[in-house]
């Protein structure tokens, strides 16, 4: 983790001030101010935002375990068959 | 990590339009100086070009296409990245063994399974500006989120491996020595990263994805039937005949070339690093089907330059690119055959940079350090050396000699088909999860248009399964 992230506010985006915006009709962009920048970004888009916020973990039903341990197994076994089939191809192959 | 597992949809609640009083934010913008990165001002300065196309698209006549000009990018190249050499040697194997049939339009069809998940992915970027990889480890934990990047970065080193045999395979018909030929694409690569800026990235491989296109006058030169392609679209016949293994080998291959979980992961990583919000979900998708399109018509121009292949009856079972650039050159002429030669060499190094930096995403949003191309070297060299070491590691195994790369390129899509279904069962609970999702959760016939390729893949999966173990069960 980058050490400068972590004294961050919990939302960066909103300490901007109101009454900074960005002229979007304007020729020129100067993005020297931070507020102008964190104008133009959503709040949740700012990296050091992102870094301080996560979703939390989700509960998972009995029934979303299953499906998801049916398909790693599915997966493996798999994975299993086609190396012995590719594995036999090239070798026959040869 | 320093995290108060906050979610950060309570942020999005506070949206980008700041709301505190400005005594408050004026003692707090210096302390902002500090905390806005490059990748944020980057990201700021696309924006702003974006809000601008907004605004004046609204009163000119042609203004929004400066819009979906700026907003486009993920969708075209995650497809024509897929388009890559494996794949193109897929639908090359489907010409110039079944000729014109049921694989033009089951080409198509697969292109549409893809932009029903890939959408999904931008709906998912643009809503919690987090990566495919951050958000399996932020909602199931590390212990299903260390199984899902295994098959990722697994499925990815194979597939970058087969990139850069198809380099090397394209650039040896022009009798450009391997080496050389790898080399030269890890220069490309490289070159293509040190911008330090997304939007350059982008742009640089979109152009020299368009080259994916060069399939197009290949099979113009092999003067195709179009009553036939027009036949084979609307009836799916003649249905390929012969062995019945092979057959299934190669309808898996062919959905292989064109979704796999790369493609999950590099597309939400892409929409996020562009800094796309809600409101250009729809821009977003169109890029997603613009790219579909691209993809499918350039796929099926690869089958259609090999089709005479077929009608010469050449077997091209065991043919590798270069094979059948050289199998084409007396039958469509030396043009046609260096731009299919041109064509995988191209799908090789395009496919090269996009899978590189999908491993690269997935690693950084992992192990929680910078992940953007909008950041310098020096502030996300772990992203840069995951790219590039991924890169050089696939170059390096290619150029050993006795490496057995044909063990790696019939095995690489049909791994990726294998190992699609888990990836999609992540990103269907992922969008259908409305804490993650809010108002953007999946509907009723996105979710239904999901679980059904899901279910087609494991049935595919399935099949070749059962007929490997049990080979007399499609009289093998």
């Amino acid at each position: 983790m980058d050490p400068h992230f972590a004294d961050v506010p919990e939302n960066p985006g909103a300490l901007a001030s109101q009454d900074v915006s960005v002229d979007v009709k304007s020729e020129q962009l100067s993005l020297r101010d931070p507020r102008a920048v964190l104008s133009l970004l959503e709040a949740d888009q700012v990296v050091a935002a992102k870094r301080r916020t996560h979703f939390g973990r989700k509960n998972l039903s009995t029934g979303t375990k299953a499906l998801l341990w049916g398909l790693r197994i599915y997966v493996v076994a798999m994975l299993v068959i086609v190396f012995i089939s590719a594995y036999q191809a090239v070798h026959a192959a040869r | 990590m320093n995290s108060p597992d906050k979610n950060p949809s309570q942020l999005a609640g506070h949206t980008a339009h700041p709301t505190t009083e400005s005594a408050v934010a004026s003692a707090a913008a210096r302390e902002l100086i500090g905390l806005v990165t490059h990748e944020d001002v980057d990201r700021a300065r696309d924006r702003w070009e974006v809000a601008r196309a907004r605004v004046k698209g609204r009163s000119k006549t042609f203004g929004g296409f400066r819009l979906l000009w700026l907003l486009v990018g993920p969708g075209i190249l995650v497809f024509l990245g897929e388009n890559d050499a494996p794949s193109m040697l897929s639908y090359s194997a489907d010409g110039s063994r079944y000729g014109v049939g049921f694989f033009i339009p089951f080409v198509v069809l697969t292109f549409i399974m893809g932009f029903i998940v890939q959408e999904m992915t931008v709906r998912l970027g643009a809503v919690t500006h987090r990566g495919h990889a951050e958000l399996i480890f932020d909602r199931f934990g590390k212990f299903w989120g260390f199984f899902s990047m295994g098959d990722l970065i697994f499925g990815n080193f194979l597939t970058l491996v087969t990139e850069f045999i198809g380099v090397r395979a394209g650039l040896g018909f022009f009798g450009v020595r391997p080496a050389i030929a790898v080399g030269g694409a890890l220069v490309i690569v490289v070159a293509a990263i040190t911008t330090g800026r997304y939007w350059t990235w982008e742009r640089i491989t979109l152009s020299l994805a368009i080259f994916n296109g060069l399939f197009i006058p290949a099979a113009i030169l092999a003067r195709p039937d179009w009553h036939a392609v027009g036949h084979a679209m609307l009836t799916w016949m003649p249905f390929p005949g012969g062995n019945r293994y092979e057959i299934l080998l190669l309808i898996l291959a062919t959905i292989g070339a064109t979704v796999t979980p790369w493609m999950l992961f590099f597309q939400q990583s892409a929409v996020v690093d562009k800094g796309m919000q809600p409101r250009d979900i729809n821009a977003g998708r169109f890029d997603t089907l613009l790219g579909a399109l691209l993809a499918s018509v350039f796929a099926i121009a690869a089958i259609l330059a090999t089709v005479p292949l077929f009608h010469h009856g050449i077997n091209a079972a065991d043919f590798q690119a270069a094979q059948f650039a050289e199998a084409l050159e007396p039958l469509i002429g030396h043009t046609g055959a260096a731009l299919f030669a041109l064509g995988i060499f191209e799908a090789g190094i395009v496919a090269a940079i996009a899978i590189s930096t999908s491993s690269a995403y997935a690693f950084g949003e992992v192990m929680q350090t910078g992940h953007s191309l909008n950041r310098p070297l020096r502030e996300a060299w772990p992203f840069y050396l995951t790219l590039f070491g991924s890169a050089c590691a696939a170059a390096a195994l290619v150029l050993i000699p006795r490496f057995p790369l044909e063990f790696v390129v019939l095995t690489v899509n049909v791994i990726a088909v294998l190992a699609m279904p888990p990836a999609l069962a992540f990103l269907l609970l992922l969008v259908n999860d409305p804490e993650v999702m809010g108002e953007h959760v999946n509907g009723f016939w996105a979710n239904v248009a999901g679980v059904t390729v899901t279910i087609l893949l494991i049935i595919a999966g399935l099949g070749f399964g059962l007929a490997t173990v049990f080979p007399k069960w499609l009289g093998g």
